[in-house]
């Protein structure tokens, strides 16, 4: 079943922000409801920048718990401060999910173990170090590394969450091709196989038509194995593309009100 | 089925020494698994970590042959664990025991005859098992002669003793019996007496570890016809262990990929014939019984033929005039598909009615009524062409035809083509009873 | 050589379904049938014998002869269905059937009455199998059975509402029928929950075919349900009825006393039934329907060795 990570309790957006900073629950709470009802599957939690390390672990904390409190959904912890990450962790009710270690040996030495402790999934990003690669095999390279220092670790292949990093389409038009081709191979890395995921709304940065280029990437890497996405749960067409695109990918057994049984959990 | 980077990884020295030409042993994996490089490439690769290697390409289940001439039989190259994931491939091998204790002639005799038409095919037990209960090698030898002198069926030898192996092989051997079993005790003298005639060889733990480790000994050996007896009797046991195997087999645990065998036997006959059934539905590739009578057989040989049909294929029966309850000069003609459903559905209600009647099955190549009206299948032409041609009407003395409810378009021009008054039956077989009541025996 | 055992992470359940005055339960699997090694069964499939409001005109001596002296009295039929260890009563109202008497709601509902108040195990009420004809006359039923928990059936696209309104207002369940088709089952589960029926109080039917005659078709639609209920489908993640008896007596193999070549009809009768209500209970079935006192014991049996443990 294709599982949607709703984008929206992040503190990029304004109001988020503002509900950080006023300590009021009430729109982290609104937002939760929301994307449950739209079909999310797990809640993307970020914090947005914020200056101090251990204010920041705080804070997640503090999101973790207010989400959790409105509806029963995991929480897809998005964070680079470790701390932060594992404040979340504590807190969290259910199986989370780490978002996000690179292939670089340090983060996976780091957040691996950190996985494998609390039996949260774990988004893996296929980059290191020396940035992005373009070519679909650099990336299954690098997923591969990822693999097999997952499996090492004692992560379960299903809980690996592989992300090509989707990049816009407007400046990178060359790595469209890569990514879905990346996606397919992820398939072939172990048995079974990992998950793959994407920051879906990165193919449409600052280009118009942006809901439409959405939909339309997101059916073809469904096609190529797109397993979840961190996406816009409350963008109607954008779920009911993802619903019927596993329809028809067999993914769930079909009815006629399937638009509306994809978005019950 | 390739295997993944991650298996070939695991398999390798991961000395990252760059002899290879790769910078890691991961990237080589990855460069294996995509078939871009040959093993040979590592020199540290261990022999163990070489044959798992090669191992791992074979098939899943491993395909067994089973006999010679006309009633051999094949077992095995599974790839799924539902019917509906794609297919089941090689229907159960149904094996019916004889003691070397009993009348063996008088038994085989029965098991003989064993043959049930169904639709116009013939289906049929496979194997007559001999099992040397007597623990006399000369009796059991004697057995498995007369056994082999009264049957065309492939013979399985049960014996743990090899010295009464050999003898009945001696006899056998040439017509590739199964041989059971190889256990923990003889398994060295028993490899190599089916080595021998190229028979295959049971393998029998007493659970799944110990299966394991003697079918890697026995492989070690180099013999790999074989087909496994996890051991368990137990209804809810062998039903774990069926599954277990085929999961395994399926994950490529080599050691589990090759067929099985159960043993249904049960002095209750009912009992044996339903646990034969679900073992059949569970994954044996041969299932032992020892009742011989067509009561407890038919069932399992039915469930059987069932279960084995693809699912993507529909199944067909004649286009011919099937003839339910006696139907005389008065009785309705029923037309319908050739979609093997649509006619036992239609017979079913046919025969729940109490009305006699014919039924006229037109080919559309298996498909249903709908589905075939919309392929063009199943149309005026088509029907009038199969009347016509098996001459129903001249059987009947009312010039008329029914068809099913939901292609009623039909009726006009079907009429025309056939000169025959078209009656529009109801959408769904269920209503046949009433419609008769209603419709025809009021006519 | 230790073998890693495979277990599947299964995510999700079948609903659990509470019946009758005893409150039998059926229902609620964590793993598919029988597989205790990796998760749970709590409740072991269960059996109903049925009962007609007028004597069965079309069945065949060997299953008229255990109710010989009862076949016209349904409260005295439906005793010794209970007598006869079924864990269930289901009540055919046949009378309402327009070729038959086309018994009115009211009539066929007092014996539905008379027959719940007979027996202490849930009582299984069903239509003449009209769909227009059982639309009218379930609801009167449910409102009179009010409080016995009983299960309704047969709902179906075209008659589901009514049946489904009044069995939730009275406390019953129902049986969702769609023929053998698994989107049309599970959709018509989706437009029984809209009415408000929640999924703990649906069982479905796919319309099952006997032995020999296309059982394959509803194995297949049993296996992909529990596939999907365990995978999160809660749509498909109720209980399933199977009217095994009905399709099953239909057959010739169970039906015709004499055919040499397929042995005698007693073991070959009650085979037929038993092969039948296995098969459908290893790929998932849950309420089996039954016709023979026998078959009963004989399933029972089966589900005895079945049930036991095989965790590793
Ligand atoms: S030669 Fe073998 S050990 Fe050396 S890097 Fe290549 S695969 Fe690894």
């Amino acid at each position: 079943m294709f599982e949607i990570i709703g984008e929206r309790i992040n503190g990029l957006f304004l109001d988020i922000r503002e509900a950080i900073a006023n300590k009021d629950p009430k729109p982290v709470r609104d937002w939760a409801v929301k994307q449950a009802q739209a079909g999310a599957y797990w809640l993307d939690v970020n914090t947005g920048p914020i200056a101090s390390k251990e204010e920041q672990a705080e804070v997640m904390a503090w999101l973790v718990k207010t989400a959790q409190e409105a509806v029963e959904l995991p929480c897809c912890i998005d964070t680079t401060n470790v701390l932060a990450m594992e404040e979340g962790l504590k807190v969290h009710k259910g199986k989370a999910m780490i978002n996000s270690t690179t292939a670089e040996q340090a983060k996976m030495d780091a957040l691996f173990p950190l996985a494998a402790n609390y039996g949260a999934a774990i988004v893996a990003l296929t980059m290191n170090e020396k940035g992005v690669p373009k070519s679909a095999e650099d990336r299954i390279a690098l997923a591969m590394e990822l693999v097999a220092n997952a499996d090492a670790y004692g992560i379960p292949m299903p809980d690996l969450y592989i992300d090509p990093l989707v990049l816009p389409v407007n400046v990178a038009q060359e790595h469209g091709p890569e990514v879905l081709e990346a996606l397919r191979q992820v398939k072939l890395l172990a048995n079974p196989a990992p998950k793959t995921t994407c920051g879906l709304s990165n193919i449409s940065q600052k280009a118009p038509n942006r809901p439409l280029i959405n939909r339309t990437f997101l059916a073809m890497a469904m096609v190529c194995g797109l397993d979840s996405a961190v996406m816009d749960a409350c963008d109607d067409e954008l779920v009911d593309t993802a619903a019927t695109a596993s329809i028809i990918l067999n993914q769930s057994i079909y009815c006629d009100s399937y638009l509306k049984i994809f978005r019950q959990k | 089925m390739g295997l993944t980077g991650l298996e070939i990884f695991k398999q390798l020295p991961k000395k990252n020494c760059k002899e290879c030409g790769q910078p890691t042993c991961l990237a080589f994996a990855m460069q294996l698994a995509a078939g871009k490089a040959s093993l040979d490439a590592c020199p540290y690769v261990s022999d163990a970590a070489r044959e798992a290697l090669d191992a791992a390409s074979a098939p899943p289940v491993a395909l067994v042959k089973i006999g010679v001439g006309e009633k051999a039989f094949q077992i095995g190259n599974e790839t799924v664990l539902f019917r509906h994931d794609k297919r089941f491939e090689h229907p159960t091998g149904i094996a019916i025991q004889v003691s070397d204790n009993e009348d063996v002639k008088a038994k085989v005799d029965q098991i003989n005859k064993l043959v049930f038409d169904r639709v116009g095919q013939v289906h049929e037990v496979n194997m007559v098992a001999v099992s040397n209960d007597s623990g006399d090698a000369a009796k059991f030898a004697d057995a498995v002669k007369t056994a082999q002198d009264n049957t065309s069926y492939p013979l399985l030898l049960i014996s743990s003793d090899t010295g009464a192996m050999e003898k009945a092989l001696e006899i056998a051997g040439a017509n590739k019996p199964v041989v059971y079993a190889a256990d923990a005790n003889n398994y060295e003298a028993m490899v190599a007496l089916a080595k021998k005639y190229e028979a295959p060889l049971v393998v029998k733990g007493s659970d799944l570890n110990s299966l394991a480790e003697l079918v890697e000994k026995v492989a070690g050996l180099g013999y790999k016809n074989l087909i496994l007896d996890s051991g368990a009797r137990e209804f809810s046991k062998v039903v774990a262990d069926q599954t277990q195997i085929r999961r395994q087999a399926l994950k490529l645990f080599r050691p589990f990929g090759y067929p099985t065998i159960a043993f249904a036997n049960n002095d209750d006959p009912i009992m044996e014939s339903v646990n034969a059934s679900t073992y059949v539905a569970k994954y044996a590739g041969i299932v032992v019984m020892t009742s011989a009578a067509p009561e407890h057989i038919l069932p399992v040989i039915t469930l059987r033929l069932n279960v084995y049909t693809d699912p993507q294929k529909p199944i067909a029966v004649e286009s011919k005039i099937y003839e339910i309850l006696n139907p005389g000069p008065d009785a309705p003609v029923l037309i319908t598909t050739n979609f093997s459903l649509s006619y036992f559905c239609v017979a079913g209600d046919t025969e729940a009615s109490r009305v006699p009647a014919y039924i006229i099955p037109v080919d559309t190549d298996g498909i249903s009524v709908l589905t075939a009206w919309a392929a063009g299948k199943f149309t005026p032409e088509t029907i009038a062409d199969t009347v016509k041609k098996l001459g129903i009407l001249e059987k009947v003395n009312h010039n008329s035809i029914i068809i099913p409810g939901g292609v009623a378009v039909l009726s006009g021009k079907t009429a025309e083509l056939l000169g025959a008054e078209v009656i529009v039956g109801p959408r769904e077989s269920a209503g046949i009873p009433s419609f008769f009541k209603q419709r025809w025996l009021n006519k | 050589m230790a073998v890693t055992i495979a277990k599947e992470r299964w995510t999700s359940k079948v609903a659990e379904m509470t019946l009758g005055p005893n409150g039998l339960k059926v229902g609620g699997e964590t793993t598919l049938p029988f597989l205790h090694f990796e998760g749970e069964m709590p409740n072991r499939p269960v059996t109903a014998l049925e009962v007609f409001d007028m004597e069965p005109q079309d069945w065949p001596d060997i299953l008229k002869e255990p109710f010989a002296d009862v076949l016209s009295d349904p409260v005295a039929w439906a005793k010794k269905i209970v007598e006869y260890g079924a864990d269930m009563v289901a009540l055919r109202l046949m009378s309402a059937h327009p070729d038959w008497k086309d018994a009115s709601a009211d009539e066929v509902a007092k014996t539905a009455k008379a027959v719940a108040e007979a027996i202490d195990v849930p009582l299984i009420v069903l239509g003449c199998g009209v769909e227009e004809k059982d639309g009218q006359i379930l609801p009167v039923v449910a409102e009179a059975l009010e409080g016995k928990r009983c299960l309704i059936g047969c709902a179906t696209a075209e008659n589901y509402k009514s049946i489904t309104a009044a069995s939730n207002a009275y406390g019953h369940s129902v049986i969702a029928s769609s023929p053998l088709d698994i989107n049309l089952c599970k959709q018509l589960n989706i437009l029984i929950t809209e009415m408000g029926l929640s999924l703990d109080r649906i069982a479905f039917d796919p319309l099952v075919g006997a032995l020999g005659y296309g059982i394959e078709y509803a194995y297949s639609i049993m296996e992909r349900a529990r596939m999907g209920a365990l995978t999160g489908d809660k749509m498909l993640a109720t209980p399933i009825v199977c009217f095994v008896g009905m399709e099953a007596w239909k057959a010739k193999e169970a039906k015709d006393p004499d055919v040499p070549e397929w042995g005698p009809q007693a073991d070959r009768a009650i085979l037929w039934e038993v092969t039948t209500a296995t098969t459908f209970a290893i790929a998932g079935g849950t309420i089996f329907i039954l016709r023979h006192p026998e078959s009963v014991k004989r399933f029972n049996a089966f589900i005895n060795e079945a049930m036991k443990s095989n965790a590793y």
